[in-house]
């Protein structure tokens, strides 16, 4: 199918792309790796009437190392967060994550912006956020403002930010050394999206015991969804089979997810505890490696 | 698509049902809905913005409803179709008295999605349908709060008092 | 790779056998194919056609006013245009079922289209496809084809009265007494999903009218049979020869789909008649994926009789086939194209098939890679794996006691087919020691201790290759094929012109319109061995066009026919031009043809090789000196040869018919982890042994071998094409309809045979399906073997993880009686 006629605009600075946005509010649409977007529109599922191509906006593409934080340009390549030796020793989550996305060729011009306003529930990076705390930033006529995760999915596709502003800016902490993490998620075939997946982030103290816990689920919702009774449990526990176990079931019990052609919410449901019980696995040996 | 999905209502069934019957009511509790016109006794012309985020349409159909029993039961009947396709749904809606002047409401209805978005949307139907029923119980509480439940006087009392 | 070869005659062979490298592949791989879209025409338009969103809706109005008026759209065309101007297609079994290339009044499957547009492009088309508004009077859909038998379904063709468009009950044998005298009688109910190819190319169309000369130019990628061709013409009411299909040198890929075709040809060519200019539409996938083909899905009720030895007296099966909202030529192609292969490699002598052929709401079907096979070897392979575990016999074991004998070729089965060679316990052997088949079970047993779910699933089969024209006419009653008027079909048949310029350069032509199995590559193999040449100094000329190339209804690749009748029909026109090179070299050398020795590019008397004649002075005088020629001689030097199977004959009036006219052999064998937590298969160990005759190109044929296999896979494990009970289509884009890809595919180990066909000149037989029938029957094997502990039984497709953790929830058991 070909997509319903369009305008295009390829703005050299954020400045003229918040001016076109003011113009044509609701009826345009942003353009960055265009790897969610333009399949729909080639199916006419959406008819933007303007299409605002943020590509040529270098000041978007960065990827910088301040303090505690990781912040990334909203327009950065998945592909080169995946490459990246800073993403590497910043924050190993994130990279695990992002070589999940689909395929070579999605992440080559996929972005790490336009991931997470996508807000696919099943998508990696919107989950990375939720793991982690992160927020984003977003930049409109009413100036500039940080929205964190849990004030930015809504529902399905659908986050806060407001139809005339312009995400910039992606925000994440760095991990240290002596944090373990993970991300397991199952998918039917390789960069498929997946039918449940989990970020997992353990930290213990001296004693052994779990001192921070974070899980968040992808495919669980209709966000991503961050599995609090499973992290309070996990909280001043021995990390061992029984306690992992427990996480893990706890973790099924607070999803909601739905069914569909290719699943159950039952069998969504299961695999959430499987995806949930294997990232604890490997988030606890990285932890013992490391530490 | 089945959905299955119950909801609670600070209301007395006879007040909750006159709430969902009412059309002028029920246009603003259905998501998206930009006119609803009566064309004949329970018969309504709705024209819907259905869908989630950017994934939307504008469908024009009809809305029916069917097999009332007053205050404790009625059959909602939605059709509309738009250019990414059309939807089909019937909803069993059941009024249970609760205590404390509450009711609970229980849903159950079978949802059909037809044409494009069906053949290609999968990953969305599920997620806009629960969207939309949630949406629409949202819609109901909100309303019964801004009327305050007891100042709405249900017909099947008035009924009662002539 | 393990190999064995037959009589011995391969290795005498300088160029048959050897795995040269494909000529195609460089102008593929560079970018260069030349492809229907690659077509340039001047003033060429687009169509786009309006799809009905509805599997069962009579249609009140269309008003296509307002796309008529938008700026840039020619013209438009609805199903009154199409019932006016077109005559429905041609239907096989004696069915009053109308099938046109548009619905008219009525759609019956989610994408059938109701309406199409010509516009200055594609775009165009579709936004004028928007505004075509169009009322429909929804109707209840049936997609089961046992429910659409049952009273009180919706119909489908008031004209038929009922959903049942063909029936046939097939016996040979004594089914009933065999059926006395068992041991052991298992049954079961196998459903079968509905699955497709995906060829990287789509439907491809353009046509053009000369008003002038009456002439309606179609180029497209269809690949035969080329029957379609008459039948185009029948149905768009003009004459044969006024009627030209061009088919390009490249075809992106078919396995049998692109023979559906045709409706779209035929409403093509009535939008190029009407506007008079160019008309170009190129299928979208997810037009593709509703309403292009596919295989039927089935529901199959299969019983056996069985000694206690293991060995099978009988079959019985009872089958419904859904060929969705039409029977669409060549359907029931499907179900009756397997008929003499129907008791696959096995020496059972009875068998019984009742054939039911149901319409629903789903897409039409038509031929689609193994082509009937893989249903039988997936019910009869899950059974015998089923009568080991009865017997508390080994599954191989059952299998080699149930083997027709290497002594017994050729062997006619009690269908009538006739098997021409093999030697299925060799192969069956190689394959059984490539697996590691004799630790397996140890091994196995200590995984099992562990809580690994670990299976092994065999698989056998027999491949057939070129069809005989009459294997379709078992469709019609016996009493049908008997009227004085019924003309019956029959006949395996190929052509192929061969001609020798001047200077002894060669040039073949051929009409099986490839898609990608490198037939110039392996014509040119073939024609190198037979005249002493080199294949680079062969040219092969694969476009094809009616109105120039010597065709016949059954040219085209199908049904596996290229490395049988195709090389067969290349072979003898070489040869008969060789006859003809020594003829004239014996005229000019003062000897007797007999005595003409043909090496290495020279002809000499035997025995004599000091007084030689190069190729070129001897194809020289045929062109310049024709005076020079042996009396009775044809100047030039071009050679149109026909191939043809003796034993192709229509069915008998027992049903009997010989369906194939090549059949080869293949085993699979697999080994499986399903994780215990969520349902998901692993491949660890696959091999696949062949015995498809004379190899002339290794390389050429893994490849086929290679990707036979990993599509039955995919159709075990990964790809379905979706219905709700609505008849809506769920899965139309490569999102939902889940084709593995490179990172999905296993190893596969590959193993040959040789047992050269005594019916075709080089040995060769077809194999391009191959696997394709035996891989879904072993890998559903192999995870009914893992999961044998929980007492779970296997009998549908596909076994994706949500599926297989489903089953290890519940138990089930094959009925037995005893």
């Amino acid at each position: 199918m070909k997509p319903a006629a369009f305008q295009y605009f390829a703005p050299a600075s954020i400045e003229e792309a918040l001016s076109v946005l003011r113009q044509y509010g609701e009826q345009a649409k942003i353009l960055a790796g265009g790897q969610s977007l333009v399949p729909m529109m080639n199916f006419r599922l959406v008819r933007p009437k303007c299409l605002i191509d943020i590509n040529r906006i270098a000041s978007l593409s960065y990827i910088a190392a301040e303090g505690g934080t990781l912040c990334i340009g909203a327009a950065t390549r998945q592909r080169s967060v995946e490459k990246s030796a800073l993403v590497r020793e910043k924050n190993g989550l994130l990279q695990e994550a992002v070589r999940l996305i689909g395929h070579p060729a999605i992440r080559a011009r996929g972005t790490v912006g336009g991931s997470i306003v996508h807000a696919d529930p099943t998508a990696e990076l919107p989950t990375i956020l939720a793991a982690l705390d992160g927020e984003i930033r977003v930049l409109g006529p009413r100036g500039p403002r940080t929205i964190a995760w849990r004030d930015l999915f809504v529902t399905y596709f659908t986050t806060s930010i407001e139809p005339d502003e312009i995400c910039t800016e992606v925000v994440l902490p760095t991990l240290p050394p002596q944090v373990g993490w993970a991300f397991e998620e199952f998918t039917p075939r390789h960069g498929d999206f997946s039918l449940a997946g989990v970020a997992a982030v353990l930290e213990t103290d001296s004693q052994g015991k779990c001192s921070r816990a974070r899980l968040a689920v992808a495919g669980a919702g209709p966000t991503p969804i961050r599995a609090f009774t499973a992290e309070e449990f996990l909280q001043g526990q021995i990390l061992n089979e029984t306690t992992l176990l427990e996480a893990g079931r706890r973790v099924s019990e607070q999803v909601d997810p739905d069914s569909d052609l290719h699943a159950t919410a039952e069998y969504r449901r299961h695999l959430a505890c499987v995806m949930a019980v294997r990232a604890l696995k490997r988030a606890r040996q990285r932890l013992h490696e490391r530490g | 698509m089945n959905i299955a999905v119950q909801h609670l209502f600070p209301a007395s069934p006879g007040q909750l049902w006159g709430f969902l019957l009412d059309p002028k009511r029920l246009a603003r509790c259905l998501p998206g809905c930009e006119t609803l016109e009566e064309v004949a006794p329970d018969r309504y012309i709705a024209v819907m913005k259905i869908g989630v985020a950017a994934v939307k349409g504008t469908y024009t159909g009809r809305v029916e409803i069917t097999e009332k029993q007053a205050p404790f039961h009625y059959k909602l009947s939605l059709e509309g179709s738009a250019a990414p396709g059309f939807v089909r749904g019937h909803a069993a809606m059941d009024l249970i008295e609760q205590d404390l002047g509450r009711t609970l409401l229980s849903m159950n209805a079978e949802a059909q999605a037809g044409g494009l978005i069906a053949s290609v949307g999968q990953r969305f139907l599920s997620g806009i349908a629960r969207q939309m029923v949630g949406q629409f119980f949202r819609n109901v509480e909100q309303e019964l709060n801004r009327a305050g439940a007891s100042a709405v006087p249900s017909p099947v009392e008035r009924g009662f008092r002539e | 790779m393990h190999s064995d070869s037959g009589a011995g005659a391969q290795s005498a062979r300088k160029w048959i056998g050897k795995s040269i490298p494909r000529h195609e592949d460089l102008r593929l791989l560079t970018g260069r194919g030349c492809f229907v879209d690659d077509i340039k025409l001047p003033n060429l338009h687009h169509a786009a056609i309006l799809r009905s969103p509805h599997a069962h809706a009579r249609i009140k109005r269309i008003d296509v006013s307002k796309a008529l008026a938008l700026d840039g759209v020619l013209a438009v065309l609805t199903g009154k245009e199409v019932r006016e101007r077109t005559r429905p297609f041609s239907v096989v079994a004696t069915s009053p079922l109308q099938y046109y290339c548009m619905a008219v009044e009525k759609a019956r499957f989610v994408g059938e289209p109701v309406a199409a547009v010509v516009a200055r492009d594609r775009s165009i088309g579709e936004d004028a496809l928007d505004l075509i508004e169009v009322e429909y009077e929804l109707l209840p859909a049936v997609v089961d084809p046992e429910k659409a038998l049952e009273a009180g379904a919706p119909v489908l063709h008031d004209e038929v009265g009922s959903n049942l468009v063909c029936h046939r009950l097939l016996r040979y044998g004594d089914v009933d007494g065999a059926f006395e005298r068992a041991d052991l009688v298992l049954s079961e109910r196998f459903v079968y999903p509905r699955y497709t190819s995906m060829p990287l190319e789509t439907f491809a169309v353009i046509a053009s009218y000369d008003h002038f000369d009456g002439m309606l130019t179609i180029w497209s990628n269809f690949m035969g049979p080329f029957i379609m061709h008459p039948i185009t013409a029948r149905a768009l009411n003009i004459p044969e020869n006024k009627l030209r299909f061009i088919v390009p040198s490249d075809i992106g890929g078919s396995f049998g789909i692109k023979t559906s075709i045709y409706p779209y040809l035929t409403l093509l060519a009535l939008l190029a008649m009407q506007v008079r200019v160019p008309v170009k539409w190129i299928e979208d996938r997810r037009e593709h994926l509703l309403a292009s083909s596919s295989q039927t899905d089935r529901i199959g009720y299969r019983e056996v009789a069985v000694s206690k030895e293991g060995t099978l007296l009988a079959i019985r099966s009872r089958l419904y086939d859904n060929v969705g909202a039409y029977l669409r030529t060549p359907e029931p192609a499907t179900t009756f194209r397997p008929i003499g292969n129907a008791v696959g490699p096995y020496r059972v002598k009875n068998i019984e098939i009742d054939a039911h052929i149901v319409t629903t709401n789903k897409c039409p079907t038509g031929p689609n890679r193994a082509y009937g096979c893989q249903y039988i070897y997936f019910e009869q392979e899950r059974l015998m794996d089923e009568i080991a575990r009865k017997l508390n016999l080994d599954p191989a074991e059952v299998r080699l006691r149930n083997f027709i004998q290497p002594d017994e070729f050729p062997y006619t089965t009690p269908t009538g087919g006739i098997y021409d060679s093999g030697d299925y316990p060799r192969a069956f052997r190689m394959a059984l020691g490539m697996i590691g088949y004799a630790s397996f079970r140890e091994e196995q047993k200590k995984a099992r201790a562990e809580g690994q779910l670990l299976g092994l699933g065999i698989a056998t089969g027999v491949d057939p290759s070129v069809s005989n024209m009459g294997y379709l006419t078992v469709a019609l009653d016996p009493e049908v094929r008997q009227r004085h008027d019924y003309l019956p079909k029959s006949g395996a048949a190929e052509t192929a012109t061969i001609k020798m310029g001047p200077l002894g350069q060669v040039t073949v032509f051929l009409t099986t319109t490839p898609q990608g199995q490198g037939h110039e590559t392996i014509i040119s193999q073939i024609v190198a061995e037979e005249l002493g040449i080199s294949p680079d100094d062969v040219t092969v000329v694969d476009e094809c066009d009616t109105a120039k190339n010597a065709w016949s209804i059954s040219s085209g690749t199908y049904s596996s026919r290229f490395a049988s009748v195709g090389a067969a029909a290349v072979a003898v026109a070489t040869r008969s031009l060789r006859e003809k090179l020594c003829r004239i070299a014996g005229h000019l050398l003062g000897v007797p043809a007999e005595e003409v020795e043909f090496q290495l590019g020279k002809f000499h008397p035997r025995g004599r090789p000091e007084k030689a004649l190069r190729l070129s002075h001897v194809a020289g005088t045929a062109h310049w000196n024709p005076r020079g020629l042996p009396p009775g001689t044809d100047v030039g030097l071009q050679v149109m040869q026909t191939f043809s199977f003796p034993r192709a004959e229509p069915p008998d009036q027992k049903d009997r018919v010989n369906s194939s006219n090549t059949y080869g052999f293949m085993v699979d064998i697999a080994v499986v982890e399903v994780d215990r937590e969520t349902g998901a298969v692993k491949i660890l160990k696959y091999v696949s042994v062949h015995d498809s005759g004379t190899i002339i190109n290794p390389k050429i044929l893994e490849g086929q071998i290679y990707g036979g296999a990993f599509h039955g896979i995919a159709g075990a494990l990964f790809e379905q094409l979706a219905y709700d009970d609505q008849g809506q289509m769920l899965s139309a884009s490569l999102m939902d309809y889940k084709c593995p890809t490179a990172a999905e595919a296993p190893k596969i180990e590959i193993g040959h045979v040789v047992s050269p066909s005594p019916f075709t000149p080089l040995g060769s037989k077809g194999a391009g399906e191959s696997s394709s029938e035996t891989a879904p029957a072993c890998i559903a094997n192999a995870i009914a073997d893992a999961l044998s502990p929980l007492g779970v039984s296997v009998k549908e497709l596909p076994l994706t993880p949500a599926k297989c953790w489903e089953l290890m929830r519940s138990r089930s058991q094959a009925k037995e009686t005893i």
